[in-house]
């Protein structure tokens, strides 16, 4: 069997981050991990990805800016022939070294923004860092960099949709991503603090039709959450199929939390060439195209729409990552979404990334 | 419940003074003295679509009209449009000022390389007016209030920046800032005396304000071909060793394909060279070819509204 095109590349530098967002999707003991590639083991990535026939590489962490050697990495990435897209908080970067980026080969920035007002924004983020944003999205623009805003969408600013969608208009992004956490990582630890309620997610959904309607403005990607709908999403276009990632410990994987999956041997490209760690990886193989499906999946004609949904849901929820994601109305186990919706109408207090005992 | 007549009728002005073409940018700009003599042809040569369709539409509504009153006096306007033994008509004079602007009679007739999003506009015009009630269609017509005056300016805006186009030319518009008030008297007085309730006038105000956008549309098309196309600067345009014959335009998150003549098109897209100048360049690379303005057209706007393609602000 010829294994997939990975036609998306996630490089995620380090996990270290100076934001503290509770609903990161780090791995919870991401702390632990060091970052074991420098620039030019990220460049022999690069190269090994485009000849797999990858065209877009997302630089991505933790905050990729951390790293000294962001603009050597970029540019491995730019001779490699890929399309190269930072995934930022905007700090610690600033403008001048935007233009750094800028000038290796970056042709894109994906700046993430907790809330559309500056003290909420940093209260989510635990950082001061909401004018950094903006300076950053400033001088994207005067670059010629597409613009992508990033807001993770959740119950304490679910509310404030508007002021949201108008800042991506004065920001002058190109898109505005709207994103409901994934409940898993860091979100899924705070799941019943950040899980909005059903009324907040449809009033969301038309305040996101009406904006799109009305057509000036940022191209608008709304992420709806798969805890209120019956279908699940089609996690990642299928595990192992389109979308190849690499942690900062090297491990090639299928997405940033099928690490956290037991008994799935991933390979390192450390160890082994990327080929190799894409096509042949026992894990990278094990939930790939159909054959490992159960009912009600393996009988389903919407597996092919959305292979059966997030295999790492699947787990944490039942504990067993070959079942039907439990966020399909057709799973035997969608009464712990069900449940866990209920249990938003009174939520707790939120724990933040990074504090070592929130990770029990 | 109606509206007062006079209110009713303010209404409809409204309309005329808030979204006629005579405020479209390239409207604002022909009457400055600000376009160059290729942009004055260009929507001469376009225009020319809208005169042809002109007839066609009052056809329509005349096979709608169950008066014969009415019938007499709106079949005039075919007359006025086509002409007859003993008066040129509003096509053949269209036809002089192409000339007099530096075009050639055949081309034009033949409606060679009209802009594609001319041709929509002016066949959404005839599809509204055979599509709605005569009432509707007459409300549409409406714009004729708006007509003369306009015409006037442009007589004079003419006379004083492009003395090049020699004053015969301009026998359309005269005839126009004549036709256009008496015709517009006949329509109104129709729409008045038949738009007895609300909710009726709101449909002809709807009708009006529909006609007023084909009219902007027709111009936005015309302007942007006189934008120059370039690639979006964070756009990689690429080959792709899974298909060879295939190019990709990258942009964030996405990739669309672009086959061998779509890549010799974005090519051509640096910013500079104007969408009609890079159609008449592939127009001599590839002569014989159908349909080549509306395929490149398409194209462009397209990979514009996937952010391939930016467009350049209009020149001055």
């Amino acid at each position: 069997m010829t294994a997939p095109r990975p036609w998306n590349l996630i490089a995620e530098l380090t996990y270290r981050c100076p934001l503290r967002c509770p609903y990161c999707s780090n791995p919870v003991g991401h702390a632990d991990v060091r970052d074991a590639l420098d620039a030019d083991a990220w460049g022999r990535v690069f190269r090994a990805a485009a000849e797999l026939g990858t065209v877009h590489v997302g630089l991505t962490g933790g905050e990729p800016s951390v790293r000294r050697d962001l603009e050597t990495i970029v540019a491995h990435a730019a001779e490699a022939g890929l399309y190269t897209h930072l995934v930022t908080a905007g700090v610690p970067l600033d403008a001048t070294r935007l233009a750094a980026l800028h000038d290796a080969g970056l042709r894109s920035v994906q700046l993430s923004v907790q809330d559309a007002r500056a003290e909420r924004s940093d209260a989510v983020a635990g950082a001061t860092s909401f004018e950094r944003k903006r300076a950053i999205a400033r001088a994207s623009r005067e670059l010629g960099l597409a613009l992508t805003l990033n807001v993770v969408l959740h119950r304490h600013n679910l509310d404030h949709l508007d002021e949201i969608l108008s800042l991506g208009r004065t920001w002058g992004a190109d898109r505005l991503e709207l994103a409901h956490a994934q409940y898993d990582g860091w979100a899924l630890l705070n799941r019943d603090a950040l899980l909005p309620s059903a009324e907040q997610v449809e009033v969301a959904r038309r305040r996101v039709a009406e904006a799109r309607r009305s057509g000036d403005g940022p191209e608008i990607l709304h992420v709806l959450p798969d805890y209120f709908a019956d279908r699940p999403k089609p996690c990642m276009g299928g595990w192992g199929q389109r979308l190849l990632l690499v942690a900062p410990d090297g491990t090639a994987l299928p997405c940033h939390a099928a690490a956290g999956l037991p008994g799935l041997e991933f390979w390192n490209v450390t160890e082994r060439d990327l080929r190799a760690c894409w096509q042949d990886a026992p894990g990278m193989n094990a939930f790939r195209g159909e054959a490992w499906m159960r009912e009600p999946c393996r009988s389903c004609p919407e597996r092919e729409r959305d292979f059966g949904g997030c295999r790492c849901q699947a787990f944490r929820l039942t504990g067993d990552a070959s079942v039907a994601d439990p966020a399909c109305a057709l799973s035997p186990h969608h009464d712990r979404v069900v449940t866990a919706r209920e249990r938003a109408t009174t939520p707790p207090a939120l724990r933040y990334r990074g504090a070592p005992s929130a990770a029990i | 419940m109606s509206e007062g007549l006079e209110a009713f009728e303010a209404r409809l002005r409204r309309v005329g003074a808030e979204r006629y073409h005579h405020l479209h940018p390239f409207n604002v700009r022909m009457h400055a003295g600000a376009l160059s003599p290729e942009e004055i042809r260009t929507w001469v040569r376009n225009r020319y679509y809208y005169q042809t369709r002109i007839p066609r539409k009052d056809a329509s509504i005349l096979a709608k009209a169950p008066d014969a009153a009415f019938r007499r006096a709106w079949i005039q306007r075919i007359h006025d449009h086509d002409g007859d033994p003993d008066q040129e008509g509003g096509l053949e004079l269209w036809l002089r000022l192409a000339e007099a602007v530096g075009l050639d009679r055949g081309p034009v007739e033949r409606l060679d390389g009209v802009l594609p999003g001319v041709r929509r506009a002016c066949d959404a015009y005839v599809d509204f007016v055979e599509q709605h009630d005569l009432l509707e269609a007459v409300a549409a017509s409406l714009t004729e209030l708006f007509a003369g005056e306009l015409m006037a300016g442009r007589i004079e805006a003419f006379e004083k920046h492009y003395p090049w186009v020699e004053s015969e030319g301009l026998s359309y518009f005269r005839t126009r800032t004549r036709l256009a008030p008496r015709d517009a008297a006949f329509g109104l007085r129709f729409v008045v005396e038949h738009a007895r309730d609300f909710e009726t006038q709101q449909r002809c105000v709807e009708a009006l304000e529909r006609k007023c956008e084909i009219l902007w549309s027709l111009l936005d098309a015309v302007e942007q071909a006189h934008r120059a196309p370039r690639i979006a600067s964070h756009v990689q345009l690429r080959g792709d060793p899974e298909q060879p014959e295939k190019w990709l335009a990258v942009l964030p998150e996405r990739a669309v394909r672009v086959n061998e003549a779509g890549h010799e098109i974005l090519e051509l897209c640096d910013g500079e060279r104007s969408a009609e100048a890079l159609m008449a360049t592939l127009r001599a690379r590839h002569p014989g070819v159908e349909r080549l303005s509306e395929d490149v057209c398409d194209f462009l706007d397209n990979m514009a509204r996937i952010g391939v393609v930016s467009w350049s602000d209009p020149e001055r």
